[in-house]
């Protein structure tokens, strides 16, 4: 088929079909640098998901701020797509009965006992490049454990996550990791004793969430000081 | 047309192949298999400095104070013998395992037209060896005994094309007769093999006996025999005992790294690659240490392989220091694997065991792995595996 009909072709399926992509220019950058979670409060404000080969922190000051359904969310979202999940759990707080095995069998568990142990295992899985989303859960250790974490571990952790596409999660007890190109923070959720009954998937719909671009919120604050 | 690899010296080039620094020093080899146990074998350094076969090791060591004495090692050669004919056999299917340090190759069938492709084939061979830590040597004649001569006779590598001019020149010792009919032949003032030949064969069988008939037949280019065709073991080891006992990872690591080089470049030159490694150390004590690692990407690839064995290492504790070290290699072909558009394999699985290893020797099998579900009725029973991914 000569190439001028091959063009008219494509022209004339893409005015018919906007929504289908026919060649893998047209794929939006943004789509391919981020993971999509499947949950849209998260993926809309972060222009497609979670960032690749960045940081990304979910922090929960408070105590049953539904950080552990998120976690599983993730995770679940991760099995679906067949993708290995690596979770280095910084106080051995997982509870594995209360995921599915299809879940298990992509799972990379790394107990640690202390923030420094996890923090190491860390370093060599996203040296090692291999496992595309590495969860690193320090939720649960002592908040005076997580706070003498140096500022410059998280900018090592950042310098090696870019030069990869691994999407990198930090659950912390705070806002603390000042490198990450998105935050999540979940303000305490208050569930009744009847909606534990309910789903997890419901459950994380009715999620409080606060999403930040911090890229996105760093450029903009320039912008407002250059003007000013 | 046949070729001939010769290895002078094979038995030290053998004991020195993972010591290639200690072939510019003095350094002499001794068979304590002997009744009695003198040099046998010595380096160009130690014959410099007036070291020659025969001395025992207390006279060497006087004319040299620096001579280093290597006890030859009969477990080393067969190694070197091994990698010797599995070279060869990499480049011409008709080969002969001759004598020690000697291996026979027939070119017919490989296509060698010219001069010009014979000399590239010889080098690659003879690259291939040096990638061995062999000094090699290669001739190429007519018959069998004609390109062993020429081997001896060049540092490198020699076509016979007239064998009757190459032998003319070639001295009497060349041909290794006995030392009786040397003195003869001294006396009578032969000195070369053309003056020999120049002799009358039946006269020189009734006064020397039939044994100057097999001299002539070696130099014939008409004597060509047939092979003794060998196939060689497909057995890739490498193993030493240590003159001393080692009690620190650093120096097993040198070694083990040697190791791991010379088998990746021996199942290189045959297109092959590592699929399982199996490491033994022996220790003083008598006890044996022995680990199997299986490589979960089959690769050729030097750094990879010594990673593995180094971070396994790491964290290995024995009662007692190492004597001998053996490290074998299990071939198998390449596989060349393309990713599929919606599969989630590992990218680089000889990396991810490799820091799943790290991880595990950190914190132990029990706290890292996938965990599976136990089937009891205890509702959080679960135990870890190591990840199938």
């Amino acid at each position: 088929m000569p190439a001028a009909n091959i063009i008219q072709l494509r022209q004339l399926l893409k005015e018919k079909m906007p929504e289908v992509r026919l060649s893998l220019e047209e794929l939006p950058s943004q789509r391919q640098n981020h993971w999509a979670t499947g949950l849209a409060r998260i993926d809309e404000p972060l222009h497609g998901g979670l960032p690749k080969g960045a940081l990304t922190e979910i922090a929960a000051p408070h105590r049953s701020s539904g950080s552990a359904l998120l976690l599983h969310a993730l995770m679940r979202k991760a099995a679906d797509e067949n993708q290995i999940v690596a979770l280095v759990d910084g106080n051995d707080s997982f509870d594995v009965t209360d995921v599915d095995e299809t879940i298990l069998a992509r799972l990379l568990w790394v107990r640690c006992h202390s923030a420094e142990e996890a923090l190491k295992a860390a370093d060599l899985l996203l040296r090692d490049r291999n496992v595309p989303l590495v969860l690193l859960d320090l939720i649960a250790n002592p908040l005076a454990q997580v706070r003498r974490v140096p500022a410059t571990t998280w900018f090592r952790f950042q310098r090696i996550v870019e030069q990869s596409s691994t999407v990198c999660i930090v659950f912390t007890p705070q806002p603390m990791v000042s490198p990450a190109r998105a935050r999540i923070t979940l303000p305490s959720t208050r569930f009744s004793l009847e909606v534990l009954d309910r789903e997890s998937e419901e459950l994380v719909s009715e999620l409080k969430l606060e999403v930040s671009d911090a890229r996105r919120a760093r450029k903009v604050n320039e912008l407002l000081r250059n003007s000013a | 047309m046949f070729a001939a690899i010769f290895i002078p010296n094979f038995s030290l080039q053998a004991a020195l192949r993972h010591e290639p620094d200690l072939r510019s020093q003095p350094v002499a080899m001794i068979d304590p298999a002997l009744p009695k146990p003198n040099i046998v074998q010595l380096t160009e350094a130690a014959r410099v400095r007036g070291v020659v076969e025969g001395l025992t090791a207390s006279q060497s060591m006087a004319r040299c104070a620096e001579l280093l004495i290597k006890i030859r090692s009969p477990a080393q050669e067969q190694i070197a013998t091994d990698a010797l004919l599995q070279t060869a056999y990499a480049f011409s299917p008709n080969i002969e395992a001759t004598a020690p340090g000697v291996c026979t190759m027939e070119l017919k069938g490989l296509g060698l037209e010219t001069e010009a492709a014979i000399r590239a084939w010889a080098d690659q061979i003879l690259q291939a060896l040096a990638g061995l830590e062999f000094e090699a040597r290669m001739g190429l004649a007519t018959t069998p005994a004609l390109a062993l001569l020429a081997a001896k006779a060049t540092r490198r590598f020699l076509i016979v094309r007239d064998s009757t001019e190459f032998v003319a020149t070639l001295p009497i010792a060349a041909l290794d007769p006995a030392p009786e009919i040397v003195a003869v032949l001294k006396r009578w003032g032969i000195r070369t093999v053309g003056a020999l030949l120049a002799l009358d064969k039946a006269d020189l069988a009734e006064r020397l006996g039939p044994e100057t008939i097999r001299l002539r037949n070696c130099v014939s280019p008409n004597a060509a025999r047939p092979l003794k065709l060998v196939a060689p073991k497909q057995v890739f080891e490498e193993q030493v005992e240590f003159e001393n006992e080692i009690e620190t990872a650093e120096p097993l690591l040198f070694v083990l790294r040697r190791f791991v080089e010379q088998l990746a470049r021996r199942l290189e030159v045959i297109h092959l690659v590592v699929e399982e490694i199996h490491l033994q150390l022996k220790l003083s004590s008598g006890a044996v240490y022995e680990q199997v690692f299986k490589i979960p990407a089959a690769t050729g690839d030097i750094e990879t392989l010594f990673r593995m064995l180094q971070t396994h290492l790491e964290m290995v504790r024995t009662d007692s220091p190492i004597v001998a070290l053996r490290l074998e290699a299990k071939p198998c072909p390449p596989e060349t694997h393309q990713f599929g558009l919606f599969e989630t394999t590992l990218k680089d699985p000889n990396q991810f065991a490799e820091t799943l290893a790290r991880l595990t020797a950190l914190w132990g099998s029990d706290r890292v792995g996938t965990p599976v579900l136990e089937s009891t009725h205890r509702p959080d029973a679960f135990h870890m595996k190591a990840p199938e991914f």
